[in-house]
């Protein structure tokens, strides 16, 4: 960072021994490089043997003589992968089931914390600990009852059946209003005077406002519903309506283990999609997970 | 004018119930019928699409008491949650202070440590257990070329549970790290400096400046890190079934088998309700010891 800053003139003329201790200084604590290159590669590590494996040939893997990259790229792994599992089906309904969750919660938690910031009413701190418990309660908690009651809803084995439990958002209505909260009272009473209602107000004057929120919640609930695994496995048993995590644990259990390059072929077509979007959206994705953390 | 008054507040109150009324009829559907519904069916014997149910009492809670894989599966879990947790979280706090001293390549570093959050549950399962593959697994090709020994790791009964905790440090690590650093962004960097011109030791200044700074983010990170620890669940059905010799079972895993594979639903809510109380005390205890002890310094 220090080295990113262009010089300025006091320090063009600063005399030799200032500067040699500025370099100094923006080397200093460089050394932890030798520490932190080594261990990003080593985190690294998985992604690579997932290329890497996916090119390779069966007797490549399990042979330890055969070297870490294979001899020919052997692409053809990947068709012959989509050959067995309909990926591109399941991609499709991963983007059905995850941007319904997202749509749903938006709605949902927009107006209840427009109520939660801006409007009197009694019962209010005893119905946001309601909304709040439900962090506590998250799906791995009580799967089982849900999935009682869905099936007697007759909702077992529907795309509906993986979007419900996720519609209301204790944890985004949370943090939307908290930044509702932050909105000047002086604009809502502007608008009010102006003869807006409570629903105008939250239209125009609210939701320009908190975009930034609601992009961080959005990306947050993407990542987490994308790759949710054991709510879908638990509710869908037809090939029709799966979600790309359930297809590729089938490709797993169908291999058995057996054949890794088609299976890391699928691994890679399945972490592909988040990835390449991370990829290009670094800053946005980074921001979001950043301040999650700060209230 | 009163009336007036108390019309528009009846006005209010309305519109507000009005603007929960969507959440309100998930979450009871989905989050505390749920619940409710758990208690009850923990009571009877209930078998899953059989409509006829029996009054049981406390009985599938004896049952559990005097259960001895249940005990086990408690421990595993917890052993799990006690070292995952911390040391996810330790790992993070090393990483965040090293890339906030000024580190070049920030953006390279955080993506590398952070990427692992954005790849499948069921993915990252399978890669590790590729990478922990006893004859041809990278580790143990690893682990030969350091002179090690080599490890049976998942097929193990002592090593297949710290290998899904190794696998969670590298999964949720960068996750906690992020957070931690907009945290450490806000501490302000004349207290290192006075620290520094006092002699005081990098250790010194971690433990005595920046961890009491970001205690309230530390605290929110472990309540956090105990929520995400449900997700084992997946690894665990990925990974080992909860073998070998359930060393690897669950409490989430073991209600999944009891409710899904057994269909002996009261049982399963049972150990439901258990893991419930288990997660809120952990929470409870969390709070208490260190909640307590958080430092809120300054306006945020």
């Amino acid at each position: 960072m220090a080295l990113d800053t262009p010089l300025s003139p006091e320090m063009t003329a600063a005399p030799p021994v200032a500067r040699r201790s500025n370099w100094r200084r923006a080397l200093k604590g460089q050394w932890l490089h030798v520490i932190m290159l080594p261990l990003s590669l080593l985190w690294l590590c998985p992604l690579i043997w997932i290329a890497v494996t996916s090119l390779k040939t069966s007797a490549e893997v399990f042979d330890p003589a055969a070297g870490f990259f294979p001899a020919t790229p052997k692409f053809s792994n990947y068709p012959s992968t989509l050959s067995v599992a309909p990926f591109g089906k399941y991609l499709v309904n991963s983007i059905i089931v995850t941007s319904s969750i997202l749509a749903g919660q938006l709605v949902t938690i927009t107006l209840a914390a427009y109520a939660f910031a801006r409007l009197n009413f009694p019962g209010k701190n005893l119905l946001f600990t309601l909304f709040l418990l439900q962090v506590m309660f998250p799906i791995y908690a009580i799967f089982l009852t849900n999935f009682v009651t869905l099936r007697e809803m007759g909702l077992v084995n529907t795309i509906p059946a993986m979007i419900v439990p996720f519609v209301a958002s204790g944890y985004g209505t949370f943090m939307l209003r908290q930044s509702f909260r932050q909105v000047p009272s002086e604009l809502s009473d502007a608008a009010r005077l102006d003869g807006c209602n409570h629903l105008e107000i939250l239209w125009h004057v609210y939701l320009p406002l908190v975009k930034p929120t609601l992009l961080a919640f959005a990306i947050i609930s993407v990542v987490t519903h994308w790759n949710d695994y054991m709510w879908p496995l638990l509710v869908t048993n037809s090939e029709a309506i799966r979600t790309l995590p359930i297809g590729l644990g089938l490709l797993a259990k169908a291999d058995s283990g057996a054949d890794w390059p088609r299976l890391m072929a699928g691994t890679t077509i399945v972490v592909s999609p988040l990835l390449i979007l991370f990829v290009i959206f670094q800053r946005r994705f980074i921001d979001s997970f950043m301040h999650t953390g700060v209230k | 004018m009163s009336q007036n008054l108390g019309r528009i507040q009846r006005k209010e109150m309305l519109l507000a119930y009005a603007l929960l009324l969507p959440s309100l009829v998930f979450l009871a559907a989905f989050t505390y019928w749920p619940i409710v519904r758990s208690i009850w069916f923990s009571l009877n014997d209930v078998l899953l699409g059989d409509p006829d149910i029996f009054w049981l009492g406390a009985e599938n809670y004896l049952r559990l008491l005097n259960d001895r894989l249940f005990w086990k599966v408690l421990g595993n879990t917890a052993f799990y949650t006690f070292t995952s947790v911390p040391l996810s979280i330790a790992a993070a706090l090393l990483l965040a202070v090293a890339l906030d001293s000024k580190l070049r390549g920030m953006a390279f570093y955080r993506s590398a440590f952070f990427y692992p959050v954005m790849i499948p549950s069921v993915a990252a399962g399978m890669v590790w257990v590729f990478l922990y593959a006893p004859g041809y697994g990278p580790i143990n090709e690893a682990l030969t070329g350091l002179g090690l020994p080599r490890l049976d790791w998942l097929y193990d009964s002592k090593w297949a549970l710290p290998a899904i905790v190794i696998m969670s440090i590298w999964k949720y690590s960068g996750y906690f790290m992020l957070i931690l650093l907009a945290a450490l962004k806000l501490v302000p960097s004349d207290l290192y400096e006075a620290a520094r011109l006092d002699g005081v030791s990098a250790f010194d200044r971690l433990v005595h400046i920046t961890i009491p700074m970001i205690s309230p983010t530390l605290y929110f990170v472990i309540i956090i890190g105990t929520l995400h620890s449900y997700q084992i669940f997946d690894y665990v059905y990925v990974m080992t079934q909860g073998g070998p010799a359930d060393s690897t079972n669950v409490l989430t895993f073991y209600i999944y088998q009891n409710g899904f594979q057994y269909q002996d639903i009261g049982y399963a809510s049972a150990l439901a309700n258990a893991l419930l109380i288990f997660v809120l005390g952990l929470i409870g205890l969390v709070s208490l010891t260190l909640g307590r002890r958080v430092h809120y310094l300054g306006e945020r």
